[in-house]
């Protein structure tokens, strides 16, 4: 059931009806509406992307860049369709990301902190999703479209979809490092400290994946141990982390510009 | 206190932005009977070889103004600040959404420009910058179909006397959001209605696209109008 059912209420009452007509009354009157909106965007979009790119796209968990050429080509003959498919999914879903930016910019108003860091933030963040899965999704497409093509331009089609996804670094690591900056100054312990010291274990991962660029097997190419298994085990946690107390966050949001109460003063 | 000073000259870039965009989408040689998906290799380099001068001068000119949408975006995100909602979620998220659209219609742009700047190279590298130009520019949906989604809860929300939208623009969002959704899916078929070059990818996407500025744009400078009002008769009042 909806987490909004169990906020609690500062307007108007709800019905005291079915569960079915609290669910509506709190999607159209409830103060937090909008959050709460924003969060399970979140929440799905998350699943979807877990969904379509481990077990419909089959990109993730990625195959080798040390692959021969008629090798990759076999890859696409095996999963074009799913490419094509989940991609076109992507495709549909992708603009799901704005509210979550958006969200995750709120949090950011709602510290003690200069609006520049829910800002720059949210633009860093909008742009990141171009390079880092967008080019990707492209590439893979026009690559499957036409399974005919020269092997080689297959092989290019390839690398520029895995580099493009692995190798986009910087939005990411800036962007976490914003956050992460805003959470350890803020003064209204919107989050706590030690998930802005996560916050720079997430910004890391974009740092030791840079050999990705370089390497065509290892511990560092882009399907390695370090530049794929830790990372992707980082930025699991990491978001699953975020979701949780971006949830708390809500639950605890007074509308006030103060500290964020506790969750017992709340109630 | 919101300054609208300048709103409407921004809202006026729209109908020129618009007639750019439509002049470059005629002078493109591969729009008006849009180039098929089935093209062969040497096809595709032919028609690079033959209309070079057109496509150039065409995806110039979309280069220049192929942005021209993220003013009137921000100008809609502005009238989501006005509206009864407690935080500035949406208002957020259609700032985020804007620069979408205009990046990867860019991306595009550029490998048709990239295409056409050496017509004479290998048959399957021009059709290859031409997949990458027509399946890009296709699905370039994805922001369009959320800032769609997102105007129409907007104005769902906001529950006042006297709502910033009327109820029937969210419902035409929400129409142009189902329109746009099958383009993402044209990689699927090459003919048909899903083909880049079909009536769902192609024809049903663009216009909606076009219906969208333009019916938009009308609401937009409607509201701007109104609220320059507004705020003059309250500056005399004040006076």
């Amino acid at each position: 059931m909806s987490a909004s059912t169990t906020a609690p209420m500062t307007m108007t009452d709800p019905p005291t009806g079915s569960r079915m007509e609290r669910f509506v009354w709190n999607c159209r009157y409830h103060p937090k509406r909008e959050l709460w909106f924003a969060w399970w965007v979140m929440v799905i979009f998350y699943n979807l992307y877990g969904v379509l790119f481990f077990f419909v796209t089959h990109v993730q968990p990625p195959p080798s860049p040390a692959w021969d050429t008629p090798t990759v080509v076999q890859w696409f003959d095996d999963n074009g369709s799913g490419v094509i498919a989940g991609f076109a999914i992507v495709f549909v879903i992708a603009g799901l990301c704005a509210p979550m930016n958006a969200l995750l910019a709120y949090s950011m108003r709602r510290m003690s902190v200069s609006p520049v860091f829910a800002y720059s933030y949210l633009i860093i963040y909008a742009l990141a999703a171009v390079p880092g899965m967008l080019v990707m999704a492209m590439a893979m497409t026009v690559a499957a479209f036409r399974p005919d093509r020269d092997p080689e331009i297959i092989q290019w089609l390839y690398d520029f979809a895995f580099l493009s996804f692995s190798g986009t670094m910087g939005v990411f690591m800036i962007g976490s490092l914003v956050w992460m900056v805003a959470i350890l100054i803020d003064k209204n312990r919107v989050f706590p400290k030690w998930f802005g010291y996560f916050s720079l274990c997430n910004a890391l991962t974009e740092v030791v994946v840079a050999p990705a660029w370089i390497f065509q097997r290892g511990a560092f190419a882009w399907n390695g141990a370090i530049a794929w298994w830790i990372n992707m085990v980082v930025f699991v946690s990491y978001t699953a982390v975020f979701i949780v107390l971006l949830r708390r966050m809500i639950e605890r949001e007074d509308f006030g510009t103060g500290p964020l109460p506790e969750l017992e003063a709340a109630r | 206190m919101r300054r609208p000073d300048g709103e409407l000259i921004l809202l006026w870039t729209l109908p020129v932005v618009a007639i750019i965009w439509i002049s470059a989408f005629f002078l493109f040689p591969g729009f008006l009977h849009p180039m098929s998906p089935t093209m062969s290799a040497a096809e595709v380099a032919n028609f690079y070889q033959d209309e070079t001068a057109r496509i150039r001068y065409s995806m110039i000119l979309f280069n220049w103004f192929g942005v021209g949408l993220i003013p009137i975006v921000v100008l809609l995100a502005m009238q989501i600040r006005r509206m009864a909602h407690r935080t500035p979620i949406l208002s957020y998220s259609l700032i985020a959404c804007a620069g979408g659209p205009p990046t990867i219609f860019l991306i595009a742009n550029m490998f048709w420009l990239l295409a056409a700047f050496r017509p004479e190279r290998a048959p399957e590298l021009t059709q290859l910058l031409n997949d990458l130009a027509w399946l890009t520019f296709t699905i370039l949906v994805p922001y369009l179909i959320a800032q769609c989604l997102l105007l129409a809860l907007a104005i769902f929300w906001d529950q006042q006397d006297q709502p910033v939208f009327k109820p029937w623009v969210a419902y035409f969002n929400l129409l142009i959001a189902v329109a746009l959704a099958p383009a993402a899916f044209t990689a699927l078929a090459s003919t048909g209605p899903f083909a880049w070059d079909g009536l769902l990818s192609f024809w049903v996407k663009n216009t909606a696209i076009a219906v969208w500025i333009i019916v938009m744009g009308v609401v937009l400078g409607q509201n701007i109008r109104q609220q320059r009002a507004q705020d003059l008769m309250a500056d005399q009042v004040a006076a």
